[in-house]
C-alpha cells in the first residue's frame, strides 16, 4: 500500500465479535499523515465500532494496530490519547458551566498539583483558537456559545492536545454551510501541519470536497479504499449498499383498504417540520433515513410523548389532538419504542404484568384486576407469538431481546389499535427472532391493521414495506411505492443527493 | 451494534442475578422474620418487662400510629418518589385541626376535615413532584415547612387541647381487647396492601417506579400516579395525626416531628426499594415491627438515646446498601 514512514495509522485484519454478532470482520484501514481520510457507510456498517477500537474503548477480537509505524495495544481511551489520537464526537462533550479555556484544557490544565495557572491557560487557549481562526473569547462561559461555536471549541480542544490523528464523527451535522466552510479551512490547515484526519460523514458532497481518500464500510467489512479523484457520490452509494440480500422477507399479501392514519404538515418546532404521510389499513409504511433525521421524534409526537406545534393528525377520518399516550391509545394509535430497555419494558415485572399494562383498567372491576383475565391475556400472546420460555410469570428482563420485543408488541395488540407504529422493531435481535417479528407484522396487516415501521436497515425496509417515506434533516420525502424503491434511491434521498 | 452489545451484557448480568436471587430472595423474605424472632427472644430473656401484655400493647399502639404513615410512605417509595418529608406537617395538621375544630363542628366532622386538609398538602406535594418535576426531597421539605408554619400561625404556637370526651374514649378504647387504634391501623394496612398488590392503581404505581419512561409509553398516567402516592401518604399521616391527637387529647405543632424518619426507616428496612418499582405493604410493616421491637428492647435495656439513633442509622444504611447491590445485579 503506502510507505510505512508516512503511515499514521495502519489497522490490519481488525475483527470485533460480540457474542452472537460479528461487528467488524477482517477490516484493513490505513491513513497517511497529512491527509483527510473519509469513512462512509450505512448506519450499522461498523464505523462507530471501528472508531471505538481506534480510541481504545473496545479491544479488537483480532488484528493489529500500528500508530506511526509502531504496533500498539490500547486498553482504554487514555491509552489512545497518550498516542496522540483524539476524537471529536458528534454530540458535544463539554461542560457548559466552565469557560472556553477551561474546556479546552479540561483534564490537562497547566499546574498539576499546584494552584491552577489560570492566566497561562487562557493565553494558550486564546492562541489555539486564533490559530484555528475561531473568533471566540476564551473567558466566555461555554454554555453561552452557539452549538456551532461549541463544536469549534471541541475541535480546538482536540487540536490543543497536539494530536497526530484526529477523528471527526459527523462534525457538520449541526453546522450551517458557512460554518462548514470555516471548518474545512481549519481541517486543511491541520492537514498542512501533517495531522492525519479521519472524517466520518453521511454527507457525501462534503466528503468529495474535503477528503483525499475514502474508505467504504458495509456490514462490518471494509469494501474499498479509493482516492477521492475519480469517484462519484453515486458510486459511493453503490458501494455502501451493494450487498446481496441474504435475508428473505415474507411479504404478506394483505388487502389494502382505506386510510387509517394521516398526518398533515406536522412539526414539533425543533427536530422536524412539514411532515405529511398517510398509512392505510393492511399496509406497512416504512419510515427511514439516517439516524438523527427525525424519524423517532415524529413517532413520539404522534403518540403524545412530545408535543406537536403545527399540523394535524387524522385517525379513521377524524381529526384528533393527542397530548398524552393514553389519548393516543384511545384514538387507536400504539407505539413500540426504539429503546426497548429504556422505554419498552418494566424490567422488574413479569411478562404478564408487562403485557397487560396498557389495558389494565379494562381488566379491572371495581379497581381490582381480574386475575383470570390478566392471566389468560398473557397466555394468549405468549402462545400466539411463541414467546420463549412460554411462561408469563417469568421476569421480562430474563428473556432474550427478541422475546422481550415480542412481549412489547403483544402488549399493544391487546389494546386493539387501528395503527401500530414500530420503531426499529428488530434492532439487536437475532436473525430467527427477526423473522418471527416480521411474520407477526405480516399477520397484523393481514388482519387489517395499519403499520408504520421505522427502520435504518434498508433490506428490511425494502423487503417488508409497501411504501416508504425517507426523512432527512427533519423533512420527509413523498412516499415512494414499491416500484420506485431501491436502496440507491433511498440512500440518495437520505443523504441529500436527491432532493425530496 | 451497540444494541446487541447491551443485549449480551444484559444476559450475563441476569444469569448472575438469577443464581444469586434465589438465595437473596429467600434471605430477604425470611431474614426479616428471623430478625424479628431474634429480637423477641432476646427481649424476653434480657428484660422481664418485655414480654408483658402491657408492654406489648404499648408497642403495638405506638407502632400503629407510625404504621398508618408507613402504609402511605410505601406508595411513595414504590412509585419512585423517594420520600415524603412533609409528614410532620401533615400529622400536626391532622392532630391540631381534629382537636381544635371540635368545639365548632363536632368531633367527627373535625376529624374528617383535618384529614382532608392534610390531603390537600399531599396534593400540593404531588403537583410539585409529579407534574412540575421538582425533586421530591426538596418539594416535600418546602411544602412541609410552609404547612407547619401555617398550622403554627393558626393556633398561635400554643398547645391545643381536646374538648370532646366521647371521641377521646373511643380513640383510647378497646374492641375485643384490642386497642381501637391498632384495629384502624390493621384496616388501613389491609386496604393499602390490596390497592398496591391487586388494583390497577397499584400495578401502575409499581410500573411507574420500575421504569418511568416505559410506563409512560404504555399509556400509564405516570404523573397522576406519582402525585397520587403523595396524596395517599398525606391522607394517611393526617389520619395518623388525628388519632394521635385524640389519644393524647393535646396537640402542639411539633407533635409529628420524627415520624417521617421512623416511617422511612421502617419501609427501607422492610426491603422496599428506595429507587422504586419494588415493594409491598406487608414487607414495610415487617420492617416496622422489627424497628419498633428493637427500639423497645433498647429502651427497656436502658440503651442511651444517641446509641439508639446510631443503631437505627446503621440499619437504614445497611438496607439501602443492600437495595443498591441488588439493583446492580440486575433488577434495574
Amino acid at each position: 500500500m503506502t510507505a510505512v514512514a508516512d503511515c499514521a495509522l495502519d489497522m490490519r485484519g481488525i475483527s470485533k465479535t460480540f457474542p452472537g454478532v460479528k461487528a467488524l470482520s477482517n477490516v484493513n484501514f490505513a491513513v497517511r499523515f497529512g491527509t483527510v481520510h473519509a469513512v462512509v457507510g450505512e448506519n450499522g456498517a461498523g464505523k462507530s465500532t471501528l472508531m471505538k477500537v481506534l480510541n481504545g474503548s473496545y479491544a479488537p477480537t483480532s488484528g493489529t494496530i500500528r500508530v506511526g509505524g509502531n504496533e500498539v495495544r490500547m486498553r482504554k481511551p487514555a491509552d489512545a490519547q497518550a498516542l496522540g489520537i483524539r476524537m471529536v464526537h458528534q454530540e458535544i462533550n463539554l461542560v457548559p458551566d466552565l469557560t472556553v479555556a477551561e474546556n479546552v484544557y479540561l483534564g490537562r490544565m497547566p499546574g498539576k498539583w499546584t494552584w491552577l495557572r489560570k492566566g497561562e491557560m487562557i493565553r494558550k487557549a486564546a492562541a489555539v483558537l486564533k490559530e484555528l481562526g475561531a473568533a471566540i473569547n476564551p473567558r466566555e462561559r461555554l454554555g453561552n456559545l452557539s452549538i456551532s461555536q461549541q463544536q469549534l471549541v471541541e475541535i480546538a480542544k482536540a487540536y490543543a492536545a497536539q494530536p497526530r490523528i484526529i477523528v471527526l464523527d459527523e462534525p457538520t451535522s449541526s453546522l450551517s454551510e458557512h460554518e462548514t466552510a470555516a471548518l474545512f479551512r481549519i481541517l486543511r490547515k491541520m492537514r498542512g501541519e501533517g495531522i492525519a484526519i479521519i472524517y466520518i460523514s453521511h454527507r457525501l458532497k462534503e466528503v468529495l470536497e474535503i477528503a483525499d481518500e475514502v474508505t467504504v464500510l458495509r456490514d462490518g467489512s471494509m469494501i474499498e479504499t479509493r482516492p477521492i479523484e475519480g469517484i462519484t457520490a453515486a458510486e459511493m452509494i453503490r458501494l455502501m449498499v451493494g450487498r446481496e440480500v441474504s435475508n428473505v422477507f415474507p411479504k404478506s399479501q394483505a388487502e389494502i383498504g382505506a386510510s387509517v392514519l394521516r398526518v398533515e404538515r406536522i412539526g414539533d418546532g425543533a427536530s422536524f417540520r412539514d411532515v405529511s404521510f398517510d398509512v392505510r389499513a393492511g399496509e406497512i409504511l416504512g419510515l427511514t433515513g439516517l439516524v438523527g433525521a427525525g424519524r423517532t421524534e415524529v413517532a413520539r409526537a404522534i403518540f403524545g410523548l412530545s408535543r406537536l406545534v403545527e399540523g394535524s393528525v387524522v385517525v379513521n377520518g377524524r381529526k384528533v389532538v393527542i397530548n398524552s399516550p393514553s389519548e393516543a391509545v384511545r384514538a387507536g394509535i400504539a407505539y413500540v419504542p426504539e429503546d426497548r430497555k429504556g422505554d419498552g419494558i418494566v424490567p422488574a415485572m413479569s411478562v404478564r404484568e408487562n403485557i397487560s399494562l396498557p389495558i389494565l383498567r379494562r381488566l379491572a372491576r371495581f379497581g381490582r384486576i381480574r386475575r383470570s383475565a390478566d392471566r389468560s391475556l398473557s397466555a394468549t400472546y405468549v402462545k400466539q407469538f411463541s414467546i420463549s420460555p412460554p411462561d408469563g410469570e417469568r421476569r421480562i428482563n430474563l428473556l432474550s431481546g427478541g422475546n422481550q420485543q415480542k412481549a412489547v408488541i403483544a402488549k399493544w395488540l391487546a389494546a386493539k389499535p387501528a395503527v401500530l407504529i414500530l420503531d426499529e422493531p428488530t434492532r439487536g435481535v437475532d436473525v430467527g427472532a427477526k423473522a418471527e417479528i416480521h411474520h407477526i407484522i405480516g399477520q397484523l396487516v393481514a388482519d387489517g391493521m395499519a403499520v408504520v415501521m421505522i427502520s435504518s436497515e434498508l433490506p428490511e425496509i425494502l423487503g417488508v414495506c409497501d411504501r416508504v417515506v425517507v426523512m432527512r434533516d427533519g423533512r420527509a420525502s413523498t412516499p415512494l411505492t414499491r416500484a420506485e424503491l431501491s436502496e440507491e434511491r433511498i440512500m440518495a434521498l437520505a443523504t441529500g443527493e436527491e432532493a425530496a | 451494534m451497540t444494541g446487541t452489545t447491551m443485549e449480551i451484557s444484559g444476559v450475563n448480568r441476569t444469569d448472575r442475578f438469577t443464581r444469586g436471587s434465589r438465595l437473596v430472595d429467600a434471605l430477604s423474605k425470611a431474614g426479616l422474620a428471623l430478625a424479628i424472632l431474634a429480637v423477641v427472644l432476646y427481649g424476653s430473656f434480657a428484660s422481664p418487662a418485655f414480654f408483658t401484655t402491657g408492654n406489648l400493647l404499648n408497642v403495638l399502639t405506638s407502632m400503629s400510629i407510625v404504621g398508618i404513615v408507613v402504609v402511605g410512605m410505601t406508595f411513595v417509595l414504590v412509585a419512585g418518589g423517594l420520600a415524603d418529608l412533609s409528614v410532620p406537617a401533615t400529622i400536626a395538621c391532622g392532630a391540631i385541626l381534629s382537636l381544635g375544630l371540635q368545639p365548632m363542628i363536632g368531633p367527627v366532622p373535625a376529624f374528617v376535615l383535618a384529614v382532608a386538609l392534610a390531603g390537600l398538602i399531599g396534593l400540593l406535594n404531588g403537583m410539585l413532584v409529579g407534574y412540575a418535576g421538582i425533586n421530591p426531597i426538596i418539594a416535600t421539605l418546602g411544602v412541609g415547612t410552609i404547612g407547619l408554619g401555617i398550622v403554627q400561625a393558626a393556633v398561635g404556637g400554643v398547645i391545643v387541647y381536646g374538648s370532646n370526651t366521647a371521641s377521646a374514649e373511643f380513640a383510647k378504647g378497646r374492641l375485643l381487647g384490642i386497642p381501637v387504634v391498632v384495629l384502624i391501623f390493621l384496616v388501613i394496612a389491609l386496604i393499602g396492601h390490596f390497592v398496591l398488590s391487586r388494583s390497577f392503581w397499584g400495578r401502575w404505581t409499581l410500573a411507574t417506579g420500575g421504569n418511568y419512561s416505559a410506563a409512560e409509553a404504555s399509556a400509564v398516567p405516570v404523573k397522576a400516579v406519582k402525585a397520587g402516592a403523595f396524596v395517599i401518604t398525606a391522607l394517611a399521616s393526617g389520619m395518623s395525626g388525628g388519632l394521635l391527637g385524640l389519644t393524647l387529647q393535646s396537640a402542639r405543632p411539633l407533635i409529628g416531628s420524627g415520624y417521617e424518619f421512623s416511617a422511612i426507616t421502617a419501609v427501607v428496612v422492610g426491603g422496599v426499594s428506595i429507587i422504586g418499582g419494588f415493594g409491598s405493604v406487608p414487607r414495610a410493616i415487617a420492617g416496622l415491627v422489627f424497628v419498633q421491637l428493637l427500639t423497645n428492647v433498647m429502651v427497656l435495656q436502658g440503651v442511651r438515646t444517641p446509641i439508639q439513633g446510631f443503631v437505627l442509622g446503621i440499619l437504614i444504611v445497611g438496607a439501602v446498601g443492600m437495595d443498591a447491590a441488588l439493583r446492580k445485579r440486575g433488577v434495574a
